[in-house]
């Protein structure tokens, strides 16, 4: 081996992703029902990671364990492990505060606060830091910029976020989420309540935010899957079948059940 | 084909007479309705003149309604102020923190009871509990009084501002919630600042709708506010009121005075219908949609 071969070698052995969420033998009980049946996964950093599979597989659920929003219902219990950086969220002792600054979402329908456009992004960090004026619009505009949304915006800050259309109003709650500077981002189904177009510069946005952002993805849509995520987990009632690069996937997967699903057979 | 014509005839002629039967009942819903709006307006009409702003009720015809008008506008306003706050934060406290606790469900429970509670009732409970200690704590100097008036009021209107910002609060989405939460936001504040903001429009409705109900009331007056022919401010006097005086020209035998309970009549009716009309507005102008 020259030292040219070498030199060029190094650099790819470093491409091997660093996992930012790893998942250990994770179950989850909706009022003592079995959602999740020992879900293990490693989430890679600054990748797009897709989780796909029939309504009610429990990809949402898997989701909302992540920030831990479903902790807000009585007679929702986790097990298992779930690390963020090594660190176990489902400790009773991790700060909630914390976790939900570092780990954003997206829901499937966009839901602005019944507030001004600029108030919408400023509400979440307001809660976070302390800024003086100037350094909260600039923290505004950048989000909105990132979210593809400020040069529709700009000139109507101070209007309410709910004259937006669907699509500007979904971009709206992403420079929200993003707005906190988390270090992942959730979306669940985000564009499943969409026309094409939003629905385009979603997938466009995703592909940027993936140079600063951890996403994952949860979607009906197998197209989708296959255009923004690095990495797919196909689920089956509560099972994640398959977790592995999208391409290998989408193209020759390891496992019957999730041909059989990519290839259209059921779901 | 012929069996299936016959159930087609059948289903035109059910289908017909339900519309007549509806629209009969609709009809005289409205007829009823229409007609005390025209009975009020006819008779009460004629007795509205400046006098009837500008003089206290006398006896005949010299008299006016200001100390009444005023008296209801403390009375109802004091019991406002009392109940929209009490109401309001009850409502949210259903909705946000015991939405589907069995103490929830107890204290719902009771509200629809309260709400329902005939008026007369809740006149002897103020009279036993606040005119009765205070006359014997005085001697006497204070019994019947506009603030015993406006407690007797707040409590009509106190469980239809609860129920109003309970049922406005949970007509705000779910996800709404979950969308703040997610940003670390904690309950507190994510109620005082996103949804008492989205349901806003539904629970001033609530207030001025138990403001219309509480307007109106008679009986709750009766034995704690008590009336009073001359005109007061003040709060631990006893306070004439528009329904307590149309009930007391009323029953005078001289014509002259029911012209003036009608025009009493009338104003409550005109103040009632105007805030009706104002809830519309402001229900439909500020409605958020989040479907």
């Amino acid at each position: 081996m020259n030292d040219l071969a070498a030199a060029v070698a190094t650099p790819m052995a470093n491409v091997e992703e660093r996992t930012k969420i790893k998942v250990r033998d994770l179950h989850f009980y909706y009022n003592g029902f079995h959602a999740l049946k020992g879900i293990s996964m490693d989430v890679p950093e600054k990748q797009v990671t897709a989780i796909i599979g029939p309504s009610g597989c429990g990809k949402s659920t898997l989701l909302r364990i992540f920030n831990r929003i479903y902790a807000i219902y009585p007679k929702l219990e986790a097990k298992g492990q779930v690390e963020l950086d090594g660190e176990n969220i489902l400790d009773p002792g991790y700060s909630m505060n914390r976790l939900r600054g570092k780990v954003g979402m997206v829901f499937q329908k966009p839901v602005p606060f019944p507030m001004t456009i600029f108030e919408n992004v400023a509400y979440g960090i307001r809660h976070h830091e302390k800024l003086s004026k100037p350094d909260m619009s600039t923290r505004v505009e950048q989000a909105l910029r990132s979210a593809a949304l400020w040069d529709e915006v700009k000139d109507k800050l101070k209007q309410n976020a709910l004259s937006l259309s669907g699509g500007q109003q979904q971009r709206l709650c992403i420079a929200r989420a993003i707005a906190l500077r988390p270090e992942v981002l959730l979306l669940d189904e985000p564009t499943s309540a969409l026309d094409p177009i939003a629905t385009s510069r979603i997938e466009q946005l995703v592909e940027e935010l993936k140079s600063e952002y951890t996403i994952v993805i949860v979607t009906h849509n197998m197209q989708q899957a296959a255009r923004v995520s690095d990495y797919t987990g196909f689920m089956y009632i509560g099972e994640l079948i398959e977790f592995g690069n999208t391409e290998k996937i989408f193209t020759k997967p390891d496992r019957k059940q999730t041909e059989d699903y990519i290839t259209g057979r059921f779901g | 084909m012929s069996s299936n014509t016959a159930i087609y005839v059948r289903r035109r002629i059910t289908n017909m007479v339900a519309m007549l039967l509806g629209g009969f009942a609709t009809l005289l819903g409205l007829t009823f309705l229409v007609w005390i709006l025209w009975v009020t307006v006819s008779n009460g009409i004629s007795a509205i003149t400046p006098t009837l702003f500008t003089k206290i009720t006398a006896y005949g015809a010299q008299g006016g309604l200001s100390n009444a008008i005023v008296g209801s506008l403390i009375m109802d306003f004091t019991a406002l102020l009392i109940c929209a706050p009490i109401g309001v934060l009850a409502g949210t406290y259903l909705a946000e923190y015991a939405n589907s606790s069995k103490l929830g469900a107890t204290i719902r429970f009771l509200n629809d009871i309260l709400l329902s509670a005939p008026s007369i009732v809740l006149g002897l409970f103020v009279y036993v509990i606040i005119v009765l200690p205070m006359s014997n704590m005085t001697h006497g100097a204070i019994s019947f009084s506009g603030l015993a008036g406006s407690v007797a009021l707040a409590l009509i209107g106190l469980p239809v501002i609860v129920r109003t910002t309970d049922e406005m609060l949970q007509l705000v989405p779910g996800t709404l919630r979950e969308a703040a939460l997610s940003l670390g936001v904690p309950q507190w504040k994510l109620t005082m600042q996103v949804l008492i903001r989205a349901a806003g429009s539904g629970i001033l409705t609530g207030i001025l709708l138990a403001l219309a109900r509480l307007a109106g009331e008679t009986a709750p007056l009766l034995f704690t506010a008590f009336g009073n022919n001359f005109m007061t401010l003040h709060p631990l006097d006893k306070m004439a009121s528009l329904p307590v005086a149309i009930y007391q020209y009323t029953n005078d035998p001289n014509p002259a005075m029911h012209a003036i309970a009608w025009a009493g009549a009338l104003l409550i009716t005109m103040f009632v219908l105007a805030l009706s009309l104002l809830t519309r507005l402001i229900f439909s102008r500020k409605k958020v949609s989040y479907e």
